[in-house]
């Protein structure tokens, strides 16, 4: 790959010109901006972030070397204000920005980023050391950092746009009490305070399973459109209500001025409130079902879902637009592409992806020879309304292929459980990407070493070698067309009942400006303000 | 002398139920379908990371043994660390158990305020008007289940009317009261409907026992009949209801806790079952079964002071 060195004050400008669009003149300072949540963090620390509600906040108490750009596709610099990539993709070379300080007003400096990186790809310790398993050092010289790598990554710069990358400070963290990085890291998250990270807001406040409160951090080094620092609030609180309807009646009640999570049959409604924005943030979740594709059931018993033909009728007959409407109350779209979300990067647009054919699926059905009242077990989530919606809807959709769809209703664990095992026909789940690259998505659901291609079973060599490829492959040209065959292979073999994308469903009072949750989730806050 | 030999009896009684609620929750736990290690690590763990967490949270030791560091560790006071919240689990249910404790005595004590003098009208206007509305309104809410009432009464007396907060459970101990007020009415609604109707017939009963009539026959005041000799009597059997309607209550705090936001032992039960944290919800079930005896205790006790048989029996 040709050395690239990136403008990157100017795409963060334009970025972040995007997000918010509101005058310099028109921000107002200060406030607090009370949150509704539906569930609580557990520990905000970014190598043992590994729950959604953790992972992200990450961001809004540190700072990453790179950041993704408001829509999620591109990267752009942080606390790097620069970064170059050597011809052999082995190198990567950064300058520090100046004036980056953690929330204490101390600068952020190459030995930090030498130890939170190395923290980062530590495999003791966190459960993403994974994803920098190509680099071989971190060395840092003033302002100037090299990362060398064992082998060409061509993921590594969105990784370091990643949370688990964020830095931390060296210095806070040698003094905090703890006999190992662990309980260093929990007495740190229990105490709070400014001085850890280097993001727009620092902890101030933790009552498990309660509440959280992040302050403005005075050194932050980002500007706001008036010249001015950012975060404009003076702080952030989080409520935990895990009841949606809860939630729902906070933020009419205007007792918070966001509430995030809501539920799909609630947005009509709150969209016609005059004091309320409902916002549908495009997100990188989709919701699909694997289908188990062994020759055999764990009882013994032949699978006819290990039957291609039967897999690809399924799909046929399942009307995508039907579920959206019934279970979304229309606010989705189909899966475009079979192993990711269409706002993740390389994303072949491959709609429609097994539009509805009724006739086509019956052909199928014929041509492999399922025989009349075959039963198909669909494993849901108890208690979820969403899913039983959908068995439901399959259950007749599916009738007309002389498919007999019976229910098996689990919890979350079990669930898991039977998808390690194999223990199951078909079953619902979600994904959201938590890197800024396709290849962590079509690792889990496409690559078989990886996780059993997401517990299905399906084992193709083809789209094996070709992930493996694509791994190294710095031509970003060849690493999309490698992304091309994957998604054309995965497609044709249907692993998965392809459902539909799902945007981040959050609303917020009338009187709050520039909340942002961006495609991977993260909640940002620094350029929120209040009108009064 | 009698008294405390009847406590002391009753206290060592305790020491086997606690053993044997030890072995079912144990065992119960460990029968539920899910890996715990799987609702750690979460979905996108590898199957090295799950047999790690397995290992390092002692899960592949057999089964005996594991229950034997359960029984050593909790004589000692260690229930252990909880999965989920990363810190041990005396600290977080002591934490949380001071809130549902609120909770539960500020419900069971607007039960007794409403249940009490309700009772007492119906009894005593047995059959008439008063009787029947008020027996009516009971029955219904006796028949709806206890979140549909909280969120009617949240989507009304705090969204629409905005008497009371949503969620939230205050810093002060008055600011306490105002804001779990509704989740104790809602708890409240079912507990006092069934204490109304017990009690409304043991007055009925008391009210035509030969004894309050022979009272009435000598003249004595209706005020001295009523609270010497009717309520005292009714009250036996309605302490009992009480007492065993705490068990009912705390389960009730569960699905309260969660629909009003209430932080508590309750919701967090919720939270360590679907995460299948094990030491959390041994150490959860053994605090309620502690909470339920000691109230138990309490109520055999005032029950022995109520009647004076159960003392020479």
């Amino acid at each position: 790959m040709k050395a690239a060195a990136l403008a990157v004050g100017f795409a963060l400008s334009t970025a972040l010109g995007s997000l918010t669009i509101q005058t310099a003149d028109a921000v107002e300072r200060g406030g607090t901006l009370n949150f509704a949540r539906y569930d609580g963090s557990k520990l905000v620390d970014p190598i043992y972030a590994d729950r959604n509600p953790d992972i992200w906040m990450v961001g809004s108490l540190f700072s990453t070397l790179l950041e993704p750009s408001a829509d999620g596709k591109d990267l752009v610099g942080s606390l790097a204000e620069s970064y170059e990539v050597s011809a052999d993709g082995k190198t990567v070379s950064l300058k520090l920005r100046n004036g980056a300080n953690f929330s204490d007003g101390s600068p952020v400096t190459g030995e930090d980023v030498v130890f939170s990186l190395g923290r980062a790809r530590n495999p003791d310790l966190g459960p993403w050391a994974g994803l920098l398993s190509a680099v071989s050092s971190v060395d840092a010289s003033g302002a100037d950092i090299t990362i060398s790598l064992s082998s060409p990554d061509p993921a590594l710069l969105s990784m370091l746009a990643t949370f688990n990358t964020a830095i931390v400070s060296k210095k806070a963290f040698d003094a905090a009490p703890g006999a190992n990085d662990q309980e260093k890291s929990a007495a740190l998250f229990a105490k709070g305070g400014p001085g850890l990270g280097s993001g727009p807001f620092y902890l101030s406040g933790f009552e498990q399973g309660t509440s959280m409160t992040f302050s403005a951090n005075p050194h932050y080094w980002k500007e706001g459109e008036d010249g001015k620092p950012l975060p404009y609030l003076e702080g952030v609180h989080f409520q935990i209500i895990p009841d949606d309807a809860t939630r729902v009646l906070k933020l009419t009640a205007g007792e918070v001025d966001v509430a995030e999570f809501i539920p799909f049959s609630r947005v009509a409604e709150l969209d016609a409130d005059p004091a309320i924005d409902m916002n549908l943030y495009p997100s990188t979740r989709i919701i699909y079902s694997p289908i188990n594709t062994r020759d055999t059931r764990t009882d013994g018993s032949a699978n006819p879902l290990a039957d291609k033909r039967v897999r690809q009728a399924i799909n046929y007959a399942t009307n995508k637009e039907a579920l959206i409407g019934l279970v979304l109350q229309g606010a989705g779209k189909p899966m475009s592409s079979p192993v990711m979300s269409s706002a993740t990067r390389l994303a072949t647009d491959m709609s429609p992806l097994y539009g509805y054919n009724l006739d086509k699926a019956k052909a199928l059905v014929a041509e492999a020879g399922l025989k009349p009242g075959t039963e198909i077990t669909l494993t849901t989530l108890a208690g979820s309304a969403d899913d039983g919606t959908i068995f439901a809807a399959l259950q007749q959709m599916w009738a007309p292929l002389g498919i007999t769809l019976v229910a098996e209703q689990v919890d979350g664990a079990t669930r898991g459980s039977k998808n390690r095992s194999g223990e199951f026909d078909i079953h619902t789940y979600g994904w959201v990407d938590d890197v800024n690259d396709p290849s962590q998505v079509t690792g889990w659901l496409g690559y078989y070493p990886t996780r059993k291609a997401v517990g299905t079973g399906w084992n193709n060599a083809e789209f094996n070698a070709l992930y493996e490829a694509s791994s190294s492959e710095m031509d970003p040209e060849k690493r999309a067309d490698q992304y091309h065959q994957m998604q054309e292979i995965y497609a044709e073999a249907a692993p998965l009942l392809f459902m539909y994308e799902t945007p981040f469903a959050v609303a917020v009072s009338g009187k709050v400006d520039g909340y942002l949750q961006t495609p991977l989730g993260n909640n940002v806050f620094e350029r929120v303000f209040l009108e009064r | 002398m009698a008294g405390v030999q009847y406590t002391l009896n009753r206290l060592v009684l305790m020491i086997p139920t606690f053993l044997l609620v030890m072995i079912i929750i144990f065992l119960l736990v460990r029968m539920l379908p899910g890996d715990p290690a799987v609702a750690i690590a979460g979905d996108k763990a590898s199957d090295a990371d799950i047999a790690a967490i397995r290992d390092k949270l002692g899960l592949n030791a057999p089964l005996w043994t594991q229950f034997w560091l359960f029984l050593t560790n909790t004589l000692q006071g260690d229930l252990g660390r909880s999965i989920l919240m990363r810190a041990p689990v005396l600290d977080v249910i002591i934490a949380r158990l001071p809130t549902t404790i609120f909770l539960a005595v500020y419900a069971i004590s607007l039960s007794i305020l409403i249940a009490g003098p309700l009772a007492f009208i119906a009894a005593i206007n047995r059959g008439r008007w008063q009787d029947n509305v008020i027996r009516a309104v009971f029955q219904v809410g006796l028949s709806m289940p206890v979140f549909y009432i909280g969120l009617l009464l949240l989507t009304f007396l705090a969204a629409q009317l905005r008497l009371f907060p949503v969620g939230g459970f205050g810093e002060t101990f008055l600011d306490r009261l105002y804001h779990l007020f509704l989740p104790s009415v809602t708890v409240a609604l079912y507990t006092s409907a069934i204490l109304m109707r017990n009690l409304r017939a043991a007055i009925i009963e008391v009210l035509d026992a030969e004894y309050v009539q022979f009272a009435r026959a000598k003249g004595l005041p209706p005020r001295l009949i009523l609270g010497r000799h009717v309520l005292k009597n009714a009250l036996i059997s309605t302490i009992t209801l009480l007492g065993l309607s705490i068990g009912q209550l705390m389960s009730g705090t569960l699905v309260t806790e969660t629909v009003f936001a209430v932080p508590g032992v309750g919701r967090l039960m919720l939270e360590a079952i679907f995460a299948r944290d094990y030491p959390l919800i041994q150490g959860l079930t053994l605090t309620f079964a502690v909470l339920v005896s000691l109230v138990f205790l309490m109520t055999d006790l005032f029950q022995n002071w109520l009647d004076p048989r159960m003392r020479l029996s």
